[in-house]
């Protein structure tokens, strides 16, 4: 199948991954189960990512097993019910179901927290979204070199990305949790996001 | 296009989920608006997922995948259009927030010049207040006890770092003293999201400060 990004982009979108799968297998998935409420192709999406959702429902472990499962069963729910909002020159499909996940898991903490808010994660990040062409081919080529750089990076700073991101945990959460200063934390994160070449751009 | 923006610390945070609901939704609110730095959080995005799939997998039962299984008739696939319905100006978080637009809030008066509206998001420890100063106007100089995000959703205002317009990002920390005065133009309107009370140095209005309460959740 022929991206549209393809022919934007004039590059393979379909690189293959180490493991030999095509990555844009899980937009097929998403494609079929939006046209025709395809289970197969839900089971396929199921056993790849649930596991993933697991692991990062379970990093940082504050959340219980049985609170574990039930985030995997309502992000792998959204999944379904969202496949037809998903679209392909956008975003890739493991971009947009970590952002359910990601999104998912920081509602569950606000309930089990107790707060009584009208604002989801999902509205709260709905300005991250572009239309714009340039962009979503921008977005691409970044998804495509931060996969390549993150190997290369030292174990300090993949310890700190990881605790930021797969934990959900505030700058000084992490500080306090490594013992290490707060100012240590964001030159942390910031050399590994200079490593990564995300940086802002000067206006 | 904006000229102030959050930090690449806050813009982490926030691409990370990990940011307080209230500071969450102020930094939304900018990005929304600011392509420079919606680039940044989509690349940030972009980042998370590469961790993400880079995690080791734990086994996740068969039973499981059959609960969900079971559940999907309940939950058909929902049909999406294009969602690019623009009915007010008012950005979405806000109309969450609030019923009606501006005009329709209770607003508490403070002097002659501004007007504060308090919105509960549910975040316990953060207020989420709209300020909206007469154009021209001045807020009595404070301090900071805490930190402060600003940022300006009508009008402009400026104080003695700089000169602020719509969509521009404030991040004040304890200590910092300013007296922001709204251009002479127009009205501002301001989003200020506060983790401790501000403290007013001018004497004008200090006995005020004891009664100065962060209102949040």
């Amino acid at each position: 199948m022929l991206l549209v990004t393809d022919i934007i982009d004039g590059e393979d979108f379909s690189t293959a991954d180490p493991g030999g799968i095509r990555t844009d297998e899980w937009s097929e998935c998403l494609a079929l189960i939006a046209q025709n409420q395809d289970r197969a192709a839900f089971t396929r999406l199921f056993r790849h990512f649930a596991p993933l959702m697991k692991a990062f429902a379970l990093s940082g472990s504050t959340l219980s097993a049985n609170h574990a499962d039930e985030l995997v069963q309502e992000v792998m729910l959204k999944v379904w019910q969202k496949a037809g909002a998903f679209n392909a020159e956008k975003a890739a499909a493991s971009t947009w179901i970590y952002t359910i996940a990601r999104n998912c898991r920081t509602d569950l903490f606000r309930r089990l927290q107790k707060f009584d808010t009208p604002l989801s994660a999902d509205d709260v990040s709905d300005g991250e979204e572009s239309e714009e062409a340039f962009m979503v081919l921008h977005q691409k080529r970044s998804r495509d070199r931060i996969r390549a750089l993150i190997k290369e990076l030292p174990n300090d700073q993949a310890q700190i990305l990881a605790k930021v991101y797969m934990e959900g945990k505030s700058h000084t959460e992490v500080a306090g949790e490594l013992e290490l200063p707060l100012g240590t934390v964001k030159s942390r994160v910031r050399l590994a996001l200079q490593k990564l070449q995300i940086q802002l751009e000067r206006t | 296009m904006t000229n102030f923006h959050p930090d690449l610390d806050l813009i982490t945070e926030y691409a990370a989920g990990s940011l307080a609901l209230a500071q969450s939704a102020c930094v939304s609110l900018h990005v929304s608006h600011c392509r420079r730095c919606q680039r940044l959080a989509g690349e940030l995005r972009n980042l998370g997922a590469s961790l993400f799939e880079a995690l080791t997998p734990v086994p996740v039962g068969e039973a499981q995948l059959h609960a969900v299984l079971d559940r999907l008739d309940e939950e058909l696939p929902l049909a999406y259009v294009n969602k690019k319905v623009k009915a007010n100006d008012t950005p979405a978080i806000l109309q969450r927030l609030m019923r009606g637009d501006f005009s329709d809030l209770s607003w508490k008066n403070i002097g002659s010049t501004l007007r504060i509206s308090y919105l509960k998001t549910g975040d316990p420890k953060h207020e989420f207040a709209l300020y909206h100063i007469r154009a021209g106007g001045r807020i009595p100089e404070h301090t900071h006890r805490g930190s402060e995000m600003t940022l300006v959703l009508e009008g402009g205002f400026s104080d003695a770092n700089g000169s602020y317009h719509k969509g521009d990002f404030l991040m004040r920390r304890p200590g910092d003293v300013h007296a922001p005065t709204a251009l002479q133009s127009e009205d501002c309107i301001c989003l200020a999201v506060l983790d401790a009370p501000l403290k007013f140095t001018d004497w004008k209005f200090r006995w005020m400060n004891p009664f100065l309460k962060l209102r949040s959740a």
